[in-house]
């Protein structure tokens, strides 16, 4: 079995070797322009300009000002509901994919990917006109007898939040529909034959072994999220940013960047907080029968 | 071969109303179709309660397709299943008082064996301790260590986690286990052990067994009747010593086991007996009893089945009732036996086993005689 074998030795010197490219290019492309983000939190900008000057003066300002913390809350609220939504909606459709629909699933499939490749700004913008006022929602709806202007959300929460669910529904799609149909099909008919219901081996069978592709899931919506700013910007009006959108006012509007360095790394770190605190927790119940 | 000769198979399962038993499973002419392929085509098997029953025959002829119709998996296109005497159709999976043992064992990874073993039980919402008692005795009547309780199945071996499938199957007491080739995995000595276990459990709990295998011997060492299958067909359907000796054709003949088959020709069928004669073969009389020949012989070329271990290499001057002439062309110690592989004027080759001696009987192109005793020997209709 994987992992039962003997440890790698990280002390064999050709194993560095082997690793050197890999881990140069990491350096160069990752870790370097972090380093950088993180240099230049400590600078100042006066009258536009980049000052290169040690100072705290960008973080007491983000510590000391509420409204930040509220974009921040605001962004990991929403990334949250998407999530949740996310996989709500991609379990049943996952699930009809690798068994029920098996012999559709192909064209499926291919239609999901055809969506998730068209411009994701092309997209967003197709529902401000489905939602608009006098959009083709609203019209349709009035032809079979629905009063004027029944969708009015365009612009608020729910349009940003329908977006984000919309564009980064197919991940946890396809990373769930690999775990369901992965899972041998004789372990369902077991639960069958062991006295359960369709329901109850769902519940007790299909839903466990497929928590793998449901964490995945999650992980990368949630970290793709967080990073939303087209959606509140388009269908959510502007009226409340979310994080990414406050990073880029800070970056180009304001020309401060110091500020916007700070305002990343502070979503980057609560970001790796919360996969790291919602990992722990998985791990805890993944393992925590054998302990 | 010819419908004829089917009736005439099929009607060879009487053995279950000479043993007095009523059927808890009765499958009455199952069909079953997958696309162009006939599966099963009208199958009817009757299996008396505590019997042991093995569904034998080479991959393809639809024996694991039988069992999933049993288990309720998939339903019939045609025919009938009742266990106890109560239709199954339309009763799911959950609902039968059936336990099937996987292939792959299909044990739950993400469960510790005790959960495993539960599992039945905890969907019948049993109360907890109720449940980690009997998860203990089912464990220790497999000789499963308690200490593995708490251990997922894959940190088990493969002999373990076959224990501990079967202890799944049978806490919730069913019926009926079927059994669907679950040792085909295992190494050879491990085989063994466990197919003297299946016997052991299959005593000590009376529970009526249907396995599926296409391992002969273990279906004629386990089983108290072999049901023979092939192309969707069960061939015929007896005890493991009458399919061994009297073979429904010549397709039963060579999967059970090797055999020789000579070729004779039956000149005269009477009621109690039958006239034959074979070009090599040297019989006193060319007679055989009623009771030596398959139902369906008629006049016309027929097979003679003698079995390698009851050929005999007759010395000198020692006289028997058949013989044929022979000269050897092989030789296999094999231990506790010695087979050699002859073959006679006329050009049909021989399979003799006899038992194993420090000296070996006979050497690479002895020409040797070859004899039987009339009472070891099956006439069957040559295949068309």
């Amino acid at each position: 079995m994987i992992g039962e074998g003997e440890p790698r030795r990280w002390a064999q010197p050709e194993l560095w070797a082997k690793a050197l490219p890999s881990v140069a290019l990491q350096s160069l492309f990752f870790l370097a322009p972090l380093i950088m983000t993180v240099l230049l939190t400590f600078q100042e900008t006066r009258s536009f300009m980049l000052q290169w000057a040690w100072s705290l003066k960008v973080w007491t300002e983000i510590f000391s000002k509420p409204h930040y913390w509220t974009v921040l809350w605001h962004t990991l609220w929403m990334s949250a509901l998407c999530v949740a939504l996310c996989i709500l909606i991609a379990l049943p459709v996952a699930y009809a994919l690798a068994t029920r629909l098996q012999s559709l699933s192909g064209h499926v499939k291919v239609l999901i990917t055809f969506a998730f490749l068209t411009d994701m700004t092309l997209k967003t913008f197709g529902w401000v006109l489905f939602l608009d006022q006098k959009g083709a929602a609203n019209f349709l709806l009035e032809k079979i007898g629905f009063p004027p202007a029944m969708i009015g959300f365009l612009y608020t929460d729910w349009a940003t939040l329908l977006g984000m669910v919309y564009n980064l529904l197919a991940f946890t799609i396809f990373t769930i529909y690999l775990s369901i149909a992965n899972i041998d099909r004789s372990l369902i008919l077991a639960a069958y034959d062991a006295g359960a219901g369709k329901w109850r081996a769902f519940w007790e069978v299909t839903l466990p072994l497929c928590r793998p592709g449901i964490w995945t899931g999650a992980v990368l919506v949630f970290l793709l999220s967080v990073g939303v700013f087209l959606e509140p910007k388009v269908l959510g009006g502007g009226k409340s940013p979310m994080s990414a959108e406050l990073i880029r006012q800070t970056f180009e509007t304001r020309v401060n960047w110091p500020l916007g360095a700070a305002l990343t790394i502070v979503l980057m770190v609560v970001a790796v907080f919360v996969i790291l605190l919602f990992s722990r927790v998985y791990s805890l119940r993944r393992y925590g029968a054998a302990a | 071969m010819g419908p004829g000769s089917r009736r005439s198979a099929a009607g060879r399962d009487d053995s279950l109303k000479s043993m007095g038993q009523d059927a808890i499973l009765d499958i009455v002419d199952v069909k079953k179709q997958y696309g162009a392929t006939q599966a099963l085509k009208g199958v009817s098997l009757r299996v008396g309660r505590g019997e042991f029953v093995a569904l034998v025959g080479p991959s393809g002829c639809g024996k694991t397709t039988l069992l999933k119709q049993v288990a309720g998996f998939e339903s019939p296109d045609s025919g009938r299943i009742a266990i106890e005497g109560q239709d199954m159709a339309g009763v799911p999976a959950s609902e039968r008082p059936t336990s099937m043992v996987f292939q792959k064992l299909a044990l739950f990874p993400h469960m510790t064996v005790a959960q495993n073993i539960g599992f039945p039980m905890k969907l019948r919402g049993r109360a907890a301790d109720e449940i980690a008692r009997t998860v203990r005795e089912m464990a220790d009547l497999m000789h499963l260590k308690p200490e593995y309780l708490e251990r997922f199945p894959r940190q088990l071996s493969g002999g373990e986690q076959q224990r501990v499938a079967l202890a799944r199957s049978m806490i919730s007491a069913p019926k009926l286990l079927l059994l669907d080739e679950p040792l085909s995995a295992l190494d050879a000595k491990l085989k063994k052990i466990l197919q003297a276990e299946l016997k052991r459990l299959h005593r000590s709990l009376g529970v009526t067994f249907v396995h599926v295998t296409h391992d002969l011997e273990e279906a004629m060492m386990l089983a108290d009747r072999i049901c023979v299958m092939r192309n969707g067909e069960a061939l015929q359907v007896g005890k493991p010593n009458d399919i061994y000796y009297r073979p429904a054709d010549e397709f039963v003949a060579g999967f059970i086991g090797e055999t020789n088959l000579l070729d004779v020709e039956v000149t005269e069928v009477l009621p109690d007996r039958v006239r034959y004669r074979g070009t090599d073969i040297a019989d006193v009389d060319g007679i055989l009893s009623r009771a030596l020949v398959a139902e369906d012989v008629r006049p016309g070329p027929a097979k003679l089945m003698v079995r390698p271990e009851l050929l005999a290499l007759a010395k000198d001057g020692e006289r028997y009732p058949s013989a044929i002439a022979a000269e050897i062309t092989e030789t296999f110690g094999k231990g506790g036996a010695i087979q050699f592989r002859a073959v006679t004027p006329g050009g049909q080759p021989l399979v003799v086993e006899v038992p194993g001696t420090s000296h070996w009987p006979a050497r690479l192109g002895d020409k040797v005689r070859l004899g039987w005793m009339k009472r070891d020997i099956y006439l069957l209709q040559a295949r068309a």
